[in-house]
């Protein structure tokens, strides 16, 4: 039988990038596009080096406030997630305030969170929480109701609590589901940092981009958004690597 | 069942550093945060003494605020005991943050302050100087559009904010000069700046001539600026000025004065030596490009002053003129108080 395994799956990707990334070159080089509406690739990368000294200690601020309100964001959902799991009358309650807390376009509160929480890593952290934390929420709440029925009446038959099922059936059957919610999140954590820096500060990506845009440096913004992707791409291989060392056989299962 | 085995095994391994990371976030969430949020986030130590200041900037650090950022980089506010911190907010002047106390002083406009006094809840904040002494923003359009007064609004397109303040300052001098403003199209643009949008969307826009002009000017693009006093006096007004809540200049008004003196004295530096005041503000924000920045400070260094006595101060006829403007075109709805809006109390004696 013929395997078509996965890795040749990453060169048609990879192919499709470099000829939009030599159609972009191109464009700006030939004048067609101007290179103060869209910079080209090549002075991107040029940018992104000669800026990289300057950029450590933004993309540390950065860092720090995804870091931080991500694993804040895991705890708050793993918490909630129990409560509205054992009470559920929590879980009726609760649930379409959560989908409510989607729905608030925040670039409309980011003014107002200014005022409320001041300049500091507080507002970001806040943001980047309530960015991460719904798919995180979600994906753990539908592992848990996707409990094995048949291992929980084992178990509850030997005389298990609500508390050992949980801890014994409930979350480790539902601890895919988790990783799959925290890989969703980890992907929108550095970005919902730099919206909290749009808001106000001193340092961080955001605050960056919006300096070097008002100076008109374009090429600049772009080498700050190219961080931002391979910092996002970054966290989101480092959580599929964290999954693979604790949960060898889902990795398994996938293949 | 040896399978079994390690799922169990690596099921608990999963479990308990989940659980340690739950732990670990409800720790650090617990203390950094508050960290932040006391005011500053720089360094303790020996600026014990020194009393903290947060200043909220109107948007990213440029040669407006020179004077500050020369303050803080040649110790003039450590010499008055003051520890500044100068933040940078989303665009749009800090009367909102300073009324809700976020910063003791901030940047602001004399338009914003007008609003918000006479707003239904208006916020408590007052106008302590004025950064330059005249209104040095305008219409811009590159020179092919051949828009050289308002008369040449007709049949052209705008872009701006999509604010009723752009809306009464182009009919009213449209007006003024006979022309029809019903001929003249208005688009939001956004945050899109002079030369990305006067390039292919819109044919002018308001700027502020220290900033998109000089850049002009140092990119070699040749506009044509119609400057709003030349054609409506009551638009002479002071743009950017220092603001700070009345509740603060009440309480603690030793602050205030410790504060402009030093300031004041930051702007006379930048006034005498531009090239090397606008050293100050790349130190602290090297995102900003040197060469319009130089071209920027030596521009303003003419500007702040102008004709004035000192730095900073206010005349009220400027507030008065302009306020009346606003209400006339009903910008405002009701008048302003304009001997309450600022104060030249807080300013240096000289």
């Amino acid at each position: 039988m013929m395997k078509k395994s996965a890795n040749t799956g990453k060169w048609p990707a990879a192919v499709f990038l470099a000829v939009l990334t030599a159609l972009w070159e191109l464009s700006v080089r030939s004048g067609w596009v101007d290179a103060y509406t869209l910079p080209a690739p090549s002075s991107v990368i040029r940018v992104l080096f000669s800026e990289l000294p300057g950029l450590r200690s933004h993309i540390w601020i950065t860092l720090q406030e995804a870091g931080i309100g991500f694993l804040a964001a895991i705890g708050f959902s793993i918490a909630l997630a129990l409560l509205m799991d054992f009470v559920p009358m929590v879980k009726k309650g609760l649930y379409p305030i959560l989908v409510l807390s989607q729905t608030v376009p925040i670039i409309v509160l980011a003014p107002l969170f200014g005022m409320w929480f001041g300049f500091g890593m507080l507002p970001k952290i806040v943001i980047v929480m309530l960015v991460c934390f719904f798919p995180i929420i979600v994906s753990l709440l539908d592992g848990l109701e996707a409990a094995d029925p048949d291992e929980l009446h084992l178990i509850e038959g030997m005389g298990a609590g609500q508390l050992q099922q949980f801890r014994w059936v409930k979350f480790p059957g539902a601890l895919v589901n988790l990783f799959s919610g925290i890989r969703i999140a980890a992907t929108y954590s550095i970005m919902g940092a730099v919206i909290g820096e749009w808001l106000g500060g001193t340092g961080g990506l955001g605050v960056y981009m919006l300096r070097v845009r008002h100076s008109f440096a374009l090429d600049k913004m772009f080498a700050a958004i190219l961080i931002v992707v391979v910092l996002s791409i970054a966290v989101f291989k480092g959580i599929d690597l964290i999954q693979r060392m604790l949960m060898p056989w889902a990795v398994s299962k996938e293949k | 069942m040896k399978k079994m085995k390690m799922k169990m095994k690596m099921k608990k391994l999963s479990i308990a550093a989940l659980f340690l990371i739950l732990t670990a976030t409800l720790a650090l969430a617990g203390c950094q945060p508050k960290d932040a949020v006391e005011a500053g986030d720089g360094a303790q130590g020996p600026s014990a003494e020194l009393e903290k200041v947060t200043v909220v900037l109107d948007w990213v650090p440029n040669t407006n605020h020179t004077g500050l950022y020369v303050a803080q980089d040649l110790g003039f506010y450590e010499e008055a005991g003051l520890d500044v911190e100068i933040i940078q907010p989303a665009e749009g002047g800090s009367a909102s943050l300073i009324a809700a106390g976020q910063g003791e002083f901030g940047i602001s406009y004399q338009e914003e302050i007008t609003y918000a006094r006479t707003a239904a809840e208006p916020l408590p904040v007052k106008a302590i100087a004025a950064i330059i002494q005249h209104n040095t923003s305008g219409f811009a359009s590159p020179v092919e559009k051949g828009i050289v007064t308002p008369k040449d609004f007709e049949g052209k397109k705008y872009g701006g904010w999509g604010s009723p303040a752009e809306v009464a300052m182009l009919s009213g001098l449209m007006a003024k000069e006979g022309a029809d403003f019903d001929k003249l199209e208005m688009v939001d643009l956004g945050a899109l700046d002079f030369f990305a949008a006067t390039k292919s969307h819109v044919d002018f826009t308001w700027i502020y001539y220290g900033w998109d002009g000089i850049a002009a000017e140092v990119n070699n693009v040749p506009i044509n600026f119609i400057l709003l006093q030349d054609f409506e006096e009551n638009l002479d007004f002071y743009t950017p000025v220092i603001i700070a809540k009345e509740e603060l200049l009440s309480a603690r008004p030793e602050l205030a004065k410790k504060f402009l003196a030093a300031t004041t004295k930051g702007y006379e530096y930048a006034m005498e030596n531009p090239e090397e005041a606008v050293k100050s503000l790349l130190k602290a924000a090297p995102e900003v490009d040197e060469a319009i920045a130089v071209a920027s400070q030596n521009y303003l260094a003419d500007q702040y002053q102008a004709e004035a006595p000192q730095w900073g101060v206010m005349d009220l006829e400027i507030w008065t003129n302009y306020a009346g403007w606003m209400f006339e075109n009903g910008l405002i709805e009701s008048e302003l108080e304009a001997e309450e809006a600022f104060t030249n109390d807080f300013l240096p004696k000289k």
